[in-house]
This record gives C-alpha cells, structure tokens and sequence, in this order.
C-alpha cells in the first residue's frame, strides 16, 4: 500500500472513528435505562407489609425476587404531604420490605395517626432500579461537552432522582422530591420569555443535599461529613408505584404504576372527557371567591393558594373572563345546575369591574362602548373585554337567557371601535383620554376580539358583526401571506377557533380558513410526539413539544387542541374532516387525561386540588387558564369523539 | 529563451481569506459567543490563531511560511474534528440521560456540524490541499519538500 493510500485511508477513517468513540463513551457512561415494572401481584407482596405497619399491625414480607439495585423507599403521604419517607435494604424484596416496614413502625408521627387517617394515608414505593454518574462535577465529559450542557441539563425531570453515598451512607432525594423542590427546570434562559424555562439548578440541588446528610447525622446520631461535593453525587431511576385511594367500597383495585409521580392516563372518550371536564369545572367553582374573582393560582405542591379577596395582587382578567366562558360552555353541554350560580356570581365581578373602570363613552355616532378595565389598570386591555363578551355570549348559547346582551352589545362596540378598516384592531386604550393606542400589539388579543365578534353574531344573527368576524379573519389569515409566513405559525388558536364560529355566517367562501387551519395542524404535528417515538418519555406523547429536554407546557397542549378541534370541524362542514387531525387531538387528549389532577393522582397534592391541571408534569402549580384550556378542549371533544369519523 | 512562469494568485488569494477569516472568528468570539470557560474559549480562540498562522505563512512565502501555513492549516482542521465530537458527544450525553435526541434536536445539531465544516473546514481544507500540491509548492518556492 502505498504512503498516499494510507493516508486517505487515515484521513477518512480516523475522525470517524474518533466521533464513534466518543459517542459511546457518553451514551454508555450516562445511560440509565427505564425501570422493568413490577407486575400487580408483585406490587401488592411489597405493598402488604408496608400497609401493616402504617395500620400498626405486622405482616411479613411475602415478595419473591431480588432487590436488584435497591433500596426500596417508602413513602407515606396523607393530605398531599409526606408524612414519613424510609429505605428499606436487603438482599431480597422481601427482606427490604420488611425493613421498610421495620423503619416506619417505629415513625412516632405515624402512630399519631388516627384509624380513619390510617386508612387514607397512601403509600408510595420506589425501587431503585438503575444508577448512573451525574455530569457537572467535572471530569473529561464535563470538560470536553458543549459549555452548560453537562450542567443544566443533568437530569431527566420527574425520572431522575439524585444519590450521594456520604462515609458508608446514602442519601437518595427521589425524583418527586426534586419535582416538589422546584429545582428542576428551573432556569430561565430568557427574559424575553419568563414563562420559559429550562435546566436543573445544581446549586440547589447541592444545598438540600447537604440538607438531607445534616438530618441522617441527626437520625443516625453520628456526624456524616457534610462536604458534598457534585463529584460525589450520582443519579438513579426508579420503578414508582402508589396505592389506589380509598373508595366507598374500601381499596380494592391494584396499585397504580408511577411515572413523573403521575399514574396512567384513562383512554380518551365521550365519557372519560366529559367527566373530566365536569371535574375541571368543579376545580374552578372551588376555586372561586365569594366576590366571583377566582382563586388565580394553586401550588398543589405546597397549598399556596392566591387570595382571591385580595384585589390587588396578580390576576388576569382575559383569563377570568376566559375561564367564566369555560364555565359556561360546561353548562352548555351538560346542563349542571350547580354552574349556574357561580358563573353568574363571576359575572357580576365582571359588571361591578365594567362600572368602577369608567370606561364607558358614547361615540360621536352616538354608539355606546363599554370596556373592561381591573382594579390595577388604567390602560383597558382588548383581550379582557373580547374574552367577556365572548363568555356572556356563550351563557346565553347556553341558557337562552338574554340578560347580559345589553352588557354584551356595549362592550362588543368597544371592539368595533377598535378595529380597523383592513381588520386588525387596536390592543389597548386609554379611557381617560379616550385614546387607542396604535402601535401595541400583544399577543392573543386579535383572535379573541374575532372570536366575540363571531359569537355575537351566533347570538344575535347581526351582518355587522358577521362582517367585522370576516374582516378580523381574513387579515388573521392574510398576515402570513409572505415568503417566510409559509414556514411557520404563531399561537393562532383563537384564529381557527373564530373561523369554525363563523362558519354558517359564510358557508363554504371560506376555503381559506380551513386550508390555514389545516396548514396549523400540520405545523403542529410536527412538534407532536407519538409513542414509541421517544422511548423513554411515552408519559409525554400526545403533548407538543421540540425536543425531549423542555418539558412540555399543558396548557399549549389544551389551546392548540381547542383549535385543532375547530380545524377538525371545519374539515366536517366541508364535507370531510381530516383522519390525521382527529387522530392528533385523540393523542393530546389522552396525554392531557393523564396530566389532570384526579382522585387517583392527588396523594401528593395539598389543597382541594382535583380537577385542575398543572402547568407542567413537572410545575405543579394551577393557574385558572391552564384548566380553562384544557378542559375547554375535553368537553368540546366529549360531543364528537365516539362517533365515526365522517 | 522559456519565460518565467506566471505568478500564482492563489498564494495571495489563500493569503487574504485567511486574514479575513482570522479577524472575522475573532470578532464572533468576542462579540457573538463569548464563553465563561476556561476550556471552551481556548478552544474557540484556535481558530483565529490558527487562521493568522496561515496568513503569515501564506503571505511570508518560502519554505518557512510554507510549514507555518501547513501547520496553521492542520490545528485548524484538528480544532474542527474536536468541535465536531464535542456536539456528537453532548448529543450523544442528553441521548443517554433523555433516552433520545428528537429530531429537533438531531436537525439542529446536523445543521451546526454542518455549519462548522463549512465556516471552520472548507478553507483550511482547500489550502493545505494547495499548498501540498506541486503548484502550490512551486508558488512558495518549495522544492523537494
């Protein structure tokens, strides 16, 4: 062979070779793969001891097998808090059962229980059942990765649980403990987008650490050095499964297996969907003060509620007058007396904000505008008041009663006002100076204004505001007719929701609402994951999302499956509603099944919490849009999904 | 009487790319990616480095610039392979931790190796594959190297 030949050999082989080398040494350094379940015979043999112990009685260890990595760790929760938390070790399930046990018999909290908070108390068990190094503390990897990679990166959410083996003992912080801590995703990469965030805080992480060696020192009554340092630390998996919760009938049904602390989603149907939406809706009722403003957000991790009486703090009104429409589109498919009186009590918020806000004028035409303007604000805000008139005009859809149309029709010439000759509108306008401001565009607000111009035509069969809907619809739409426009969207919920609201206003004309509609769908799809698709997260399919190391955000799941609902009808009125757009919102509903806060997922959760839905699976915080969307997008499926596609 | 052979432009052309790239990675590790490590700005910093080796040795000529551009050349190719395997290392790293990249993810990491071999590569590719050729080495009057 000559030198030249060896040479191109080289130069063709040897980065290729090196690439290959250093992709395995990642993958197989860090690589923790997914628990193999326990099957419900060799749960409840696990579970069996435990719940003796939690009862004060003894029952011995009946689990056959290994314990493999081990340890098994105990959770007892009642009320959403952790009462008592315990590692059992042993060679055996069994044995590790029965030291668990062991351990929890002799929690003095524990025997403070009464019977009947005995019985409700909820067990969690965690098998280890894999460990792998955590990156960050330096070392080749960390040294030769892309710069911040190694460390905000480090943890999978919700899956990866955080060990450090200090003198001869280990200190295991299991992943929900890491959820619960906020410490995941928890940085914010961009102020231009506060809601975004991304990548574990290692700092934090270290500090409860250190936290947790101080308290075994203090349990084991001898000092373990509390120098953790990221070097020591490691990561593990483990297989997470729950007691059911005590029904009427006492608990029979098998545990339930965990993943992100979340037990597996019901298949979406007409019935599962309808009752949890009537489960959201409670959720907000709940959750609505006596003044009809709402309890804005929970943090079902910690109870934290906001003070709805509080009138200052942070409060959204599109959001409340968002919410009160899902209320009253709940009302309109199922007729539940008990929506009625707090949807009204939440209106009437709605009318004593409209008179105190001033904002009333009468225009040289002689039309009279109303707006709706918080407490706080002094500029009036478009999506609030679109939003209102989009929730007193789907009360009435509902009732039939006609009370709010005056209201309604004052604020919907505010909207009138506000818009355009060429279809968009105005976002914000001073009242005191009776001045609209031209240059504010803010996001959403265009497409709920469409929207109640849409729904007070459904409502009054009025052409003015038909018209209006079509003119804010065709420059919706129209904005993206430039080269980059065909390769993307925006949030254009609102937009193909107004369009299938306006469809009988505009039979059939409107081709080109359905084929941008469609167009959305296809853009979203594209972001959607499907099971199997990535192996180790199929708790998250369903939901959108661009890559596996952002968590989803639910609520996008909800408003964007509202939206492909009306995509999927349009597709019906035109003759044919698109198999792949239904197949798409089937998926994300039952992604969002899963996500909702149901008696069988509440044991961690502190407050009246059932009902709503997280921000995330890892945020366990509640806000009233993220029930409003998501729960909007069940009900409005509820009518249709166990019908054949037509 | 056979007449001199033509100056070679490419010597001055490989000369002014070098130049311009060596200023323009400068100004994009100091205005565009300034990085808080220690490790990743050494490595950053090479590829001006060692585009300026290849502009002196390119524009020195003779048998010294010759192996000065050579070297230049090849420490910039060295940096872009272990650029390249840093990002398949990292990919290879959050497959591990996340059980898979994601497409958007995969996409965007073939996009920035495939910038990299275009912005980083493809100029000290070119040049030392001329500088190693018969023209080149007669255009720096390297002969028998």
């Amino acid at each position: 062979m000559t030198r030249r030949r060896r040479q191109l050999i080289a130069v063709w082989t040897l980065p290729s070779l090196l690439f290959l080398a250093v992709t395995a040494y990642a993958y197989g350094t860090f690589r923790i793969a997914p628990p193999i379940r326990l099957d419900d015979a060799a749960r409840a043999a696990i579970l069996a001891p435990l719940r003796a112990a939690v009862d004060g009685r003894t029952t011995p260890g009946a689990a056959t097998g290994d314990l493999g990595d081990g340890p098994l760790c105990a959770t007892v929760w009642l009320d959403g808090k952790a009462l008592a938390r315990v590692d059992g070790h042993g060679d055996t399930l069994a044995a590790a059962s029965d030291d668990a046990a062991r351990q929890l018999r002799a929690q003095g909290q524990l025997r403070a229980l009464t019977t009947f908070d005995r019985s409700r108390a909820r067990i969690q068990v965690d098998l280890v059942a894999g460990r792998g190094p955590l990156a960050g503390g330096g070392g080749v990897f960390d040294a030769l990765a892309i710069p911040g990679i190694a460390s905000s990166l480090a943890l999978n959410p919700g899956i990866d649980g955080i060990g450090v083996l200090v003198d001869d003992h280990e200190i295991l912080i299991l992943p929900h403990e890491l959820v619960t801590a906020k410490l995941l995703q928890s940085q914010r990469p961009s102020s231009a987008l506060p809601d975004f965030a991304m990548g574990t805080d290692m700092a934090r992480i270290e500090q409860l650490v250190r936290r947790r060696v101080a308290v075994a020192s203090g349990q084991r009554g001898s000092k373990l050095d509390p120098s953790v340092h990221p070097t020591g630390l490691f990561r593990f998996r483990t297989d997470a499964f729950v007691e059911p919760p005590v029904g009427s009938e006492g608990r029979g049904a098998a545990s339930l297996a965990l993943t992100r602390g979340l037990p597996p989603a019901l298949p979406p149907s007409a019935a599962s969907l309808r009752a949890a939406a009537l489960l959201g809706a409670h959720y907000l009722v709940g959750h609505l003060g006596v003044n009809g403003r709402y309890v804005y957000e929970h943090d079902v991790s910690t109870g934290h509620m906001s003070d709805p009486l509080r009138l200052t703090g942070d409060y959204s009104m599109p959001r409340h007058a968002g919410t009160t429409y899902f209320l009253a589109e709940v009302y309109r498919h199922t007729k539940e007396e008990w929506l009625r009186e707090p949807i009204e009590r939440a209106f009437h918020h709605l009318s004593d904000l409209i008179a105190d806000g001033h904002c009333g004028a009468t225009l040289p035409s002689g039309v009279e505008i109303d707006c709706v303007l918080d407490h706080t604000e002094t500029t009036a805000q478009l999506g609030s008041t679109a939003l209102a008139v989009v929730a007193l005009a789907e009360y009435q859809r509902a009732t039939g009663d006609r009370r709010y149309l005056p209201l309604a029709t004052k604020l919907t010439a505010f909207i009138l006002f506000l818009q355009r000759p060429d279809g968009s509108f105005r976002h914000l306008y001073d009242p005191k100076a009776h001045l609209a401001d031209d240059d504010a565009q803010l996001l959403y607000y265009s497409g709920e204004a469409t929207l109640a111009l849409s729904r007070m035509w459904v409502v009054t069969q009025d052409p003015k505001y038909g018209d209006a809907a079509v003119r804010g619809l065709d420059w919706l739409v129209g904005w993206y007719d430039f080269f980059l426009g065909g390769f993307f969207y925006g949030e254009e919920h609102w937009t193909c929701i107004s369009a299938e609201a306006i469809y009988d206003y505009a039979p059939g004309q409107k081709e080109s609402y359905r084929e941008f509609c469609d167009g959305y769908g296809t853009f979203l799809r594209q972001q959607q994951a499907e099971v199997g698709e990535l192996p180790d997260e199929d708790d998250l399919a369903g939901s959108y999302n661009v890559t596996p190391f952002v968590l989803p955000y639910n609520t996008p799941a909800g408003s964007r499956t509202e939206a492909m609902i009306s995509a999927y009808l349009l597709g019906v009125h035109h003759g044919h509603g698109d198999p792949r757009i239904r197949d798409q919102i089937v998926r994300t509903l039952g992604y969002l099944l899963g996500e909702q806060i149901r008696p069988e997922s509440d044991f961690s959760m502190v407050g009246p919490a059932v009902g709503g839905m997280p921000g995330s699976p890892i945020d366990r915080n509640v806000r009233i849009d993220f029930v409003q969307h998501t729960n909007s997008a069940m009900i409005r499926a509820a009518e249709w999904i166990d019908s054949p596609a037509p | 009487m056979t007449p001199p052979p033509p100056r070679d432009p490419r010597r001055w052309i490989y000369g002014g790319l070098d130049v311009g790239f060596a200023i323009a990675y400068a100004a994009a590790i100091i205005l565009v990616v300034p990085s808080r490590l220690p490790s990743a700005e050494l490595h950053l910093w090479s590829l001006p480095v060692a585009a300026a080796l290849m502009a002196v040795g390119t524009i020195m000529g003779g048998r010294r610039g010759w192996q000065v551009a050579v070297i230049g050349g090849s420490l910039q190719l060295l940096s872009m392979v272990l650029m390249i395997a840093r990002v398949l290392m990292s990919a290879a790293f959050l497959s591990g931790v996340y059980g898979a990249f994601g497409k958007a993810a995969a996409s965007g990491a073939l996009v920035g190796v495939a910038l990299l071999v275009e912005i980083v590569g493809l100029l000290p590719l070119f040049q030392v594959n001329y500088l190693r050729s018969r023209a080149g080495r007669r255009a720096f009057g390297v002969t028998g190297a």
